[in-house]
C-alpha cells in the first residue's frame, strides 16, 4: 500500500468554478495522537505517538524508557551471582528464561560445563516457561483484540504452572532458580509427578484455545494480513523468535546454535508464510506443543547427578559442608563476599526465549564485577520495526501489532 | 621492586644476569630470588613475606623451581646468584604451593563468620586461589585467647606462624615485643616472656598479619571489610602527617588502617627512606574521639551564667551583632583571633583572612607560637626558609644525626622511625643529647644525658669544640671570614671547662660528638622542643645554625638543622599567615609590596603595618581591656597555659568570648558563644607536615550532629559580618590559595630549597652575634629538680585525651614520674604523695618511678591538667619571637 | 469448490458456525467446579519452598543462632540487610548481632542471604502477607525478625530442608562455631562435634 505524502497539500476548489469564491478553502493535515502510556493494552507504559490521516496510521514514533530501572548499570555494581535476581524483572512474565539467558552467558565468559542433569532440568524448565509465555501472549493478544474467553482459560492453565514454580524455586514470578554452573534445586517427586499430570492435560487445552480464535472470523480478520513484514525487512530489523519465523525465516538458535539439552531433543520449529499475525499465532500455538514434546523426552532421558557444576573457585559449596569444613567455608565467604572473577574478555551469547532472541553481552577486565553488560532484548528490538509494520493500518490496528511482537516493557526499556 | 637496598646509599651493588620462566632479568647482587621475581613483575603468593624486612621462609609458599634441583625451592630465602635458571609457573608448582596452604588450613579453626579479619585475609585468599577442597585430618588447636593487653588480642588457633608481626616489629620498629614460643604444642607468638604486651602499641603486627591471629580490641567485632568505606586521609596527631585510611560505616568511624599492610607487600625497599607506612599507636587506636559521646552537636550560647543549646540562625544572629557592636564602639583593634594549628590550611588560610579582612584586626596567632615559631624565625633570618631544611628521606640517609632536646619517640613516633632505620639499615651514628632517657637514647651510637636546662650550653660547647679544635669546613668559613672572625671572638670568651661542669658532658665526649659530625659526608642536627619550646629557643637555633654552617653542614644535600613539630599544621600556620608578623606565604606584614598585592587580591584595606600582637600580647591586652573580643578557634589557652600568665583573668576581661571547638573545652566552659566544629574526618583540605609536604584531608563521613567544618562556619560570619566570600568548597580556597602563594601545594612534594646564608652572614651578622654566646648561670639550689612536662607517645595535645582508647592505654596517673635512685633518696615509695614547689607555688602528688626520668629530673605529661602541675611552670617569653617557654622549671621535692 | 461445499460455507458463515463450536466449549464450563477461591476467606496451600518473609532462628536451647557475621549483608543483591555485630556482653569473645534490620520494602525475595548465611541463621517463612498502613513498619528490625522466627519455625525448618541448607538430623542443631576462651576465664566448652 502506497501513501503518497499529503500533509503539506492543500485543496482546493476549482478557480474556475463559479462558486468557488464564496467556498471556504479546505485543507486536511495529519493528526497527532498519543497512545499510552496510559494505555491497557500497551502491555506496560509504553508511548507511541501515531501520526494519523484519518484512521490510517502515517508514522509511528514510539517512545520508551517510562519503566527503566538502569538494570545494566546495576549489574555493574554487584557481583556476577548478585545479578540473577536483577534479570527476574527484565520480561517479568518470562523471569527463568532472563534466569537462563543470563546464566548461560557468565557461563560461556567463564567456559563452564553444567552437568548433563542440570542442562536437562534447565531445559524443562526453560520450556514450561516457555508454554507460559506463549499463554500468556494468545490470552494478552486475544484481549486486545477483543476475545475475552481464551484469556481466562490461558490463565487458568498458566496457574497451575506458577504454582508449579512456587514449589519448585519457591516464587511464581520472581523466580531466580538458575544459577551461574547449574540450578538451585532439583525436582523432587512431586514435582515431577506434577509436570507429567499437567503434559497429559496440556495438550488439549491447546485445542481448546484453538477453537475460539482459529475460525473465528473477526480474529482472522483481525490478525490476517495485519502487520506484515517481508522475510528480508524481518532480517534487516534484527526480529527474532517467532516474530521473524511468521515471514517464512527458519532462524531458531535452539536449532542454529544448540545449547543446553536441545541437541539431544527431536523438535520441529515451526515456520510461517504470510508474516502477519496469523502466522505468528499459528507458530505459537504450534510451538507449544513442541514444548510438550521437549518436556517429554527431557523427563526420560533425564539421568540421576549433580545439578550443579563442581568448580570450587565458581560455584557455591554444598551447604552442609561448609559448617563443619574450612575449606568449604572459605569458599562459601569469598563467593558471597567478593564473587568470584570471571577472566577478562568480552562475550555474547544469545538464548532463544520465547519473544526471539535474548542475548547478554558482557565485558569483563578481570574481575568480579562486569564491566559492562548489556541485553539484546527482543522486545526492544522489535519496537524498532514498529514504524515499519504499522504504516498505513487503521488505527484500531496498533493494539494487534503491538501485541504481534509479545513486548514487555521491563525487558524493552530494562 | 623488593630489593634491599645496599648500607651505603653512596655505592651501587653489582648486578648479575638469570632467566626467569625464559627471560633473561638483570639484579643487583646479593638479594633474594623472590625480590627479583617480584621485581619483573610477576607475583608469587608469600604469606610470610614483606618487602620491609628480610625474608623470612615459614609460609612454603613462593616455591620455584631451579634447573638444576629436583625439588622446589623457596625463592624468598634462596639468594639471586647469575646464571640461574628459573621457573616460576607449572601445574607441579601449583600443586605445591596448594600443599602448602592445605598445611596452614588443617589446624585452622572454622571461624571464619566471627573472625575480624575474614574478608582480608590471605589464608583465605590462597585456600580460594588454589582450590583448596578436601582436607584429611583437619584438627583443632583450642588455644585460648590472649586478651591480657590493653590494645591487642592474640588468637593464636588463627596464626600461621608467618612472624610478619614478630619481623616488623624487631626489624622494622626496633622494638621487639614479640616472640615466638611453644605453648600446648604449637609454636605461638606470645609477648616478650609471656607476659601482658606492653610496647609502644603502634599498631603495625596487626596490620601485616595476614590472617585474624592479631585483632584491635577497639574495634573487635563490630565489622566486616565489605561494610566500610575506607577514606585516604592524613593523621592530625603530630606533624609527622602519615597517611592513613579512615574506615567508616554511615557515622562511625570503625578502625583506622595503614598503607603498611600485608596486602601490598611488594615494593621496594630503598622506598621505605620515604616512610615504611606504619602508624603510631595515636594515628591507629586514637580514633574514637571522632565520633566521640563528648563531640559538640549544637552551638552553645551563655545564658544568665548557663551555656545553652541554641539553633545555629539564632547563635549567628546574636554573635553577629555582639561583634559588630564592639567594632563600633571600640574599634577593630579591640578584637583578637587564636587558631589551633590543627586546622587545615585552608580553614587558617581563611581565619587570617576573617580577622585581617572582616574584622580589621591584626591581633591574631596560632599554637606554632608555643615553640615552631622560634625556629621558623631562626631559620627565615639565617638561611631564609621558614621552615624545616630536611626532609624524610635526608633523615634516613643521614651519615650523623644529632638529636639534641627531643624525645623524638614520644613526639613523632614515625620520625624517629626514619632515624632507626638511618641506624639499622644505613648504619648511621646518631648522637642524642637530653636530659631524659629517650627511647631514642637506647638505639643510639652515642647516648648522652646531659643536665637539665644546659641544652644551650651544650650547643656553646659545640661550636667552641669546633673551632677550637679546627673542626671547621675551610671552604664554607673562608666564604665569609668577617662572620666568622666574629664567631670565633665571641666563643673566645666561653671557657670549656665550665661548660663541661654546667653540662656534664667532658671535653672529649664534645670533640667525639663534634668529630663525627663534622667528619660525615651527610649530617643533620635535629632540634625539637628541648630548644624550641626552652628558654632562649630563637638563639639556641642559631647556635645551631653557626654550628652547622662552620662545619660545612648546611647548604649541602643531605645536611642542615631540622625540626620536628607537635601539631600536625603548624608549618601550615605559618605559612598561611596566621601571625601577626607573616602574611601567606611567609611575607612580612610590613613589607610594602606583599601588602599591596595582597589587600588588591582581598579588595580590602589591611590592618596598619607595625600592629599586631602575639599570642602572649593578646592575653594581656586582654587583661587590661583594650581587647575586648577574642575569637577562639579550637585552641585552648586556659589549659595550656601555666597560671602565671593569668589566663582566666584575661578571659573574664574580654566583654565577648567566642570558642570554636570539636569539644567543650576548659576555655569553652568560660565562653559566651561555643560553635561546634568538625574533626578532619568531616572535611576535606590539606595539613602541612613537618617535611613542607602538602598532604591531603579528605570527608570520611558527614559532619556530626550539626556541626560544620570550621571553614564554613567562618564563611558564614564573615558573609553575615558584611563581606562577600563565595566558598562553596574547600577546592574554592585552594584556589584562592594557588593565586596567592603560587606553587604552595606542589603536587604534595616537599619544594626543595637550599639554605643560603650569605647574606645573613655578610650582613649584621658580627653585631648580633656577640651577644649570643654567653657563660650560662646556675641555677637555684634551693630547688634542685627539674620538673619537665612534656609528651607522651600516646598522647597529643588535649585533643587525644578524648579518645578512650589512648585514655585506656596511657591514663592519667595523676603522679610524678621520677627516677627511682632519687625516690630512695628522698625516700618515697610509689603512690607516695610528694610536696612539689617551685617559684609559682605548691602541690601535692602522687610520685612513680620512670626509667625515662633521668636523675635530677622529674616529669609530669603536659596532656593533663589533674593535679594542676602546668601551674607550677615559670614563664620566660623569648624577646624576639614572643614565644613563651613554660614547659621547665625549678622544683623541690619533699615528702609530703 | 463443488456445489456442496459452498453451500456448506454459505451456511456455516450464515449461521456463525464457529461461534457455536466455540460456545460448546464455554457451555461444557458451566459443569465443571470453580477453579477460583475466595481469597482472604480461603488460602493458598504454599509449598514448603516457598520464600516469604524472613525470621531469625535460635538454636534449640534459645541461644541466637546469629554471630553477627554480615555475610548476609554481602550476599544480598538489593542492599536491604542491615547487621551491627560486636562482642556478647553476656558470654566473653563471641559475637552477636547487636542489631539486625531488614527493609522488607527493599526485598527482592531472592533468598541469597538464607543461602550464604554460615549457621543457618535465618531462613524464609510461609508468610506473605505483611501489608501495613504505615510503611515504616515494614523496617523488620531483629526482635520482629526473631518473632517471626519463632512463630514460624516449623515452615522455616521446612523452607531449609527444602531448599537443602539443612539436615533433619540432631546435629545440624548443635553450636557449629567453637569460640576461643579468654586466657583468663573459660567461656564455653568445646562443641561435640569438634572435639
Amino acid at each position: 500500500m502506497a501513501f503518497e505524502d499529503q500533509r503539506t497539500t492543500v485543496y482546493k476548489v476549482d478557480p474556475e468554478h463559479p462558486e468557488s469564491k464564496t467556498l471556504p478553502t479546505l485543507r486536511t493535515e495529519e493528526l497527532l495522537l498519543n497512545m499510552g502510556p496510559q494505555h491497557p493494552s500497551t502491555h506496560g507504559v509504553l508511548k507511541v505517538i501515531l501520526e494519523l490521516e484519518g484512521e490510517r496510521l502515517v508514522k509511528s514514533t514510539p517512545v520508551m524508557g517510562y519503566l527503566h530501572r538502569g538494570v545494566e548499570k546495576l549489574a555493574e555494581d554487584g557481583t556476577y551471582h548478585q545479578f540473577i535476581p536483577h534479570t527476574d524483572r527484565l520480561d517479568y512474565v518470562c523471569a527463568m528464561y532472563n534466569n537462563f539467558a543470563y546464566c548461560r552467558a557468565v557461563e560461556k565468559l567463564l567456559d563452564l560445563k553444567v552437568p548433563d542433569r542440570a542442562e536437562y532440568l534447565r531445559t524443562i524448565v526453560a520450556e514450561v516457561q516457555r508454554i507460559i509465555g506463549h499463554q500468556f501472549w494468545v490470552s494478552a493478544q486475544a484481549l486486545d483484540i477483543g476475545a475475552m474467553t481464551v484469556f481466562f482459560y490461558c490463565f487458568r492453565d498458566r496457574e497451575i504452572l506458577l504454582d508449579w514454580f512456587d514449589e519448585l524455586c519457591g516464587a511464581r514470578l520472581t523466580t531466580s532458580w538458575y544459577r551461574i554452573g547449574g540450578v538451585e534445586r532439583d525436582l523432587t517427586p512431586s514435582l515431577i509427578e506434577k509436570l507429567k499430570a499437567f503434559l497429559d492435560y496440556f495438550p488439549p487445552k491447546i485445542d481448546e484455545y484453538q477453537v475460539f480464535l482459529e475460525k473465528n472470523r473477526i480474529w482472522l480478520g483481525r490478525t490476517k494480513g495485519v502487520a506484515v513484514i517481508s522475510a528480508e525487512d524481518a532480517i534487516s530489523f534484527g526480529l527474532s523468535g517467532p516474530t521473524l519465523r511468521g515471514s517464512g525465516v527458519d532462524y531458531d538458535l535452539r536449532k542454529y546454535e544448540p545449547y543446553s539439552a536441545y541437541p539431544k531433543c527431536e523438535f520441529s520449529v515451526p515456520v510461517g508464510k504470510n508474516g502477519d499475525t496469523y502466522d505468528r499465532y499459528w507458530i505459537r500455538m504450534m510451538e507449544l506443543y513442541e514444548s510438550v514434546k521437549i518436556i517429554k523426552q527431557c523427563l526420560e532421558q533425564m539421568e540421576e547427578g549433580p545439578i550443579m557444576a563442581d568448580v570450587p573457585s565458581v560455584t557455591l559449596p554444598p551447604k552442609q559442608r561448609v559448617f563443619t569444613n574450612l575449606e568449604a567455608m572459605i569458599q562459601q565467604f569469598k563467593l558471597f563476599s567478593e564473587g568470584f572473577k570471571a577472566p577478562p574478555g568480552e562475550i555474547y551469547c544469545g538464548t532463544e526465549a520465547h519473544k526471539g532472541e535474548l542475548g547478554f553481552h558482557i565485558v569483563s577486565t578481570g574481575g568480579s564485577k562486569p564491566y559492562r553488560l548489556k541485553i539484546r532484548a527482543p522486545s526492544f528490538i522489535h519496537m524498532g520495526a514498529f514504524d515499519h509494520m504499522a504504516r498505513g493500518y487503521m488505527i484500531s490496528d496498533a493494539c494487534t501489532i503491538f501485541g504481534t511482537y509479545d513486548i514487555v516493557m521491563g525487558e524493552c526499556d530494562r | 621492586m623488593g630489593l634491599k637496598p645496599a648500607t651505603n646509599p653512596d655505592v651501587e651493588a653489582a648486578t648479575i644476569e638469570l632467566t626467569i620462566d625464559g627471560k633473561t632479568v638483570t639484579a643487583k647482587d646479593g638479594v633474594s630470588l623472590y625480590d627479583v621475581i617480584s621485581m619483573t613483575g610477576k607475583i608469587i603468593p608469600a604469606m610470610c613475606y614483606h618487602y620491609t624486612f628480610d625474608p623470612f621462609g615459614s609460609c612454603g609458599m613462593c616455591l620455584v623451581m631451579q634447573e638444576g634441583k629436583k625439588a622446589p625451592v623457596r625463592s624468598c630465602t634462596a639468594k639471586a646468584t647469575a646464571g640461574m635458571i628459573i621457573r616460576t609457573e607449572g601445574d607441579d608448582l601449583f600443586l605445591a604451593r596448594k600443599k602448602a596452604v592445605e598445611k596452614h588450613l588443617s589446624v585452622h579453626p572454622l571461624d571464619c563468620p566471627v573472625c575480624d579479619a575474614d574478608g582480608h585475609c590471605e589464608l583465605q585468599d590462597m585456600a580460594f586461589e588454589h582450590g583448596v577442597t578436601n582436607l584429611a585430618n583437619a584438627k583443632q588447636k583450642f588455644i585460648p585467647e590472649d586478651t591480657r593487653s590493653p590494645v591487642l588480642d592474640f588468637n593464636m588457633n588463627r596464626c600461621i606462624a608467618c612472624a610478619e608481626c614478630i619481623n616488623v616489629c624487631k626489624d622494622v620498629l626496633m622494638i621487639d615485643a614479640l616472640q615466638f614460643m611453644k605453648k600446648g604444642g604449637f609454636n605461638q607468638v606470645v609477648p616478650k616472656g609471656d607476659v601482658a604486651l606492653d610496647c609502644e602499641f603502634c599498631g603495625d603486627c596487626l596490620a601485616v598479619c595476614p590472617v585474624g591471629a592479631i585483632t584491635n580490641k577497639f574495634s573487635k567485632y563490630l565489622y566486616k571489610p565489605w561494610q566500610m568505606k575506607k577514606t585516604t586521609t592524613t593523621c592530625n596527631y603530630c606533624g609527622d602527617g602519615c597517611q592513613l585510611y579512615l574506615e567508616t560505616k554511615d557515622e562511625e568511624v570503625i578502625r583506622v588502617t595503614s598503607p603498611l599492610s600485608w596486602k601490598n607487600k611488594w615494593g621496594d625497599r630503598s622506598e621505605t627512606a620515604k616512610g615504611h607506612g606504619g602508624l603510631c599507636v595515636r594515628g591507629r587506636f586514637g580514633f574514637e574521639y571522632l565520633d566521640g559521646k563528648t563531640r559538640l552537636r549544637n552551638p552553645l550560647v551563655r545564658e544568665h551564667n548557663q551555656l545553652v543549646e541554641k539553633p545555629w540562625i539564632e547563635t549567628m544572629q546574636t554573635l553577629v551583632d555582639r561583634f559588630t557592636a564592639i567594632t563600633h564602639r571600640h574599634g577593630a583593634d579591640a578584637i583578637a583571633g587564636l587558631i589551633t594549628a590543627r586546622c587545615t590550611n585552608e580553614e587558617l588560610y581563611l581565619f587570617q583572612k576573617l580577622m585581617r579582612t572582616v574584622f580589621g584586626t591584626n591581633h591574631l596567632d596560632s599554637s606554632a607560637r608555643y615553640g615552631h615559631m622560634n625556629f621558623v624565625h631562626a631559620s627565615k633570618h639565617a638561611v631564609g626558609l621558614g621552615r624545616t631544611h630536611n626532609d624524610w628521606e635526608d633523615l634516613t640517609k643521614a651519615k650523623a644525626v644529632l638529636v639534641i632536646g627531643s624525645n623524638l619517640t614520644e613526639t613523632n613516633p614515625l620520625t624517629a622511625m626514619r632515624i632507626k632505620e638511618a641506624i639499622r639499615v644505613y648504619k648511621a651514628q646518631v648522637v642524642t643529647l637530653d636530659s631524659a632517657v629517650t627511647n631514642m637514647a637506647k638505639l643510639a651510637s652515642h647516648p648522652l644525658l646531659i643536665n637539665p636546662g644546659t641544652e644551650g650550653a651544650v650547643i656553646d660547647g659545640l661550636v667552641k669544640t669546633a673551632i677550637d679544635q679546627d673542626l671547621v669546613d675551610e671552604e664554607s668559613v673562608k666564604k665569609h671570614p668577617r662572620a666568622f672572625d666574629a664567631l670565633k671572638a665571641a666563643v673566645g670568651t666561653l671557657s670549656l671547662e665550665q661548660i663541661s661542669a654546667h653540662t656534664g658532658l667532658s671535653s672529649e665526649t664534645f670533640k667525639e660528638i663534634v668529630a663525627l659530625f663534622a667528619e660525615s659526608p651527610r649530617s643533620i642536627i635535629l632540634c625539637a622542643e628541648g630548644i624550641v619550646r626552652r628558654t632562649n629557643g630563637y638563639q639556641n637555633v642559631l647556635k645551631l645554625i653557626d654550628l652547622a654552617w662552620i662545619t660545612g653542614k648546611l647548604d649541602r644535600p643531605g645536611c642542615g638543622v631540622s625540626t620536628v613539630t607537635e601539631e600536625p599544621n603548624e608549618q601550615g600556620a605559618v605559612d598561611m599567615g596566621v601571625a601577626p608578623e607573616f602574611l601567606p606565604g611567609q611575607a612580612r606584614f610590613d613589607d610594602a609590596a606583599a601588602r599591596d598585592r595582597f589587600a588588591k587580591a582581598w579588595d580590602a584595606p589591611l590592618p596598619q603595618a607595625g600592629t599586631g600582637s602575639h599570642l602572649v600580647d593578646i592575653l594581656n591586652r586582654c587583661r587590661s581591656g583594650q581587647i575586648k573580643a577574642l575569637y577562639i578557634l579550637g585552641e585552648n589557652p586556659l589549659g595550656t597555659l601555666p597560671a602565671s600568665l593569668e589566663v582566666r583573668t584575661a578571659l573574664e576581661h574580654v566583654e565577648l568570648l567566642v570558642v570554636q571547638d570539636p569539644f567543650l573545652t576548659q576555655t569553652g566552659r568560660q565562653a559566651h558563644f561555643v560553635l561546634p566544629a568538625c574533626t578532619y574526618a568531616e572535611k576535606d583540605g590539606t595539613f602541612t607536615n613537618l617535611e613542607g609536604r602538602v598532604l591531603r584531608v579528605r570527608q570520611a563521613m558527614d559532619p556530626l550532629g550539626d556541626s560544620l567544618p570550621d571553614w564554613h562556619i567562618m564563611t558564614a560570619l564573615a558573609n553575615a559580618m558584611g563581606a562577600h566570600w563565595e566558598y562553596q568548597s574547600v577546592n574554592d580556597i585552594q584556589a584562592e590559595i594557588l593565586k596567592l602563594v603560587p606553587g604552595y601545594y606542589n603536587l604534595g612534594q616537599p619544594r626543595k630549597i637550599v639554605p643560603t646564608p650569605d647574606h645573613y652572614l655578610s650582613d649584621g651578622y658580627a653585631a648580633e652575634v656577640g651577644a649570643r654566646y654567653r657563660a650560662s648561670e646556675g641555677h637555684d639550689q634551693t630547688r634542685p629538680f627539674s620538673l619537665q612536662m612534656g609528651q607522651v607517645l600516646m598522647h597529643s595535645g588535649k585533643m587525644s585525651t578524648e579518645a578512650p582508647g589512648l585514655i585506656k592505654i596511657a591514663p592519667n596517673t595523676g603522679k610524678l614520674h621520677m627516677n627511682i635512685r632519687d625516690m630512695e633518696q628522698l625516700g618515697v615509695q610509689e603512690g607516695v604523695k610528694v610536696c612539689l614547689a617551685s617559684e609559682r607555688g605548691s602541690l601535692q602528688l602522687g610520685v612513680q618511678p620512670d626509667q625515662s626520668v633521668a636523675p635530677g629530673t622529674c616529669f609530669f605529661p603536659e596532656h593533663f591538667n589533674e593535679p594542676p602541675v602546668k601551674d607550677l611552670m615559670t614563664v620566660s617569653i623569648d624577646p624576639v619571637t614572643g614565644v613563651p617557654a613554660f614547659k621547665q622549671c625549678w622544683v623541690s621535692i619533699e615528702r609530703a | 469448490m463443488n456445489v456442496g461445499a459452498l453451500t456448506k460455507k454459505v451456511l456455516q458463515a450464515a449461521l456463525f458456525y464457529e461461534i457455536w463450536d466455540a460456545m460448546k466449549v464455554t457451555f461444557q464450563h458451566m459443569f465443571h467446579r470453580p477453579i477460583t477461591f475466595q481469597y482472604p476467606r480461603e488460602q493458598r496451600t504454599i509449598p514448603d519452598a516457598h520464600r516469604g518473609a524472613l525470621g531469625l532462628l535460635r538454636y534449640d536451647d534459645g541461644h541466637e543462632r546469629c554471630v553477627g557475621c554480615d555475610l548476609c549483608e554481602a550476599a544480598c543483591p538489593s542492599r536491604c540487610i542491615k547487621v551491627i555485630s560486636a562482642e556478647d556482653p553476656s558470654r566473653p569473645l563471641q559475637r552477636y548481632a547487636t542489631e539486625f534490620y531488614i527493609d522488607i520494602t527493599k526485598c527482592v525475595f531472592c533468598g541469597y542471604c538464607v543461602e550464604a548465611c554460615p549457621v543457618n541463621a535465618l531462613a524464609m517463612t510461609k508468610m506473605y502477607e505483611f501489608s501495613t498502613h504505615d510503611k515504616r513498619t515494614l523496617l523488620f528490625d531483629k526482635k520482629r525478625l526473631y518473632d517471626i522466627g519463632e512463630r514460624h519455625l516449623d515452615d522455616a525448618k521446612k523452607y531449609l530442608y527444602a531448599h537443602n541448607q539443612e539436615k533433619n538430623v540432631e546435629e545440624s542443631r548443635e553450636y557449629r562455631y567453637y569460640f576461643p576462651q579468654s586466657v583468663l576465664k573459660s567461656t564455653q566448652s568445646p562443641p561435640k562435634h569438634l572435639s
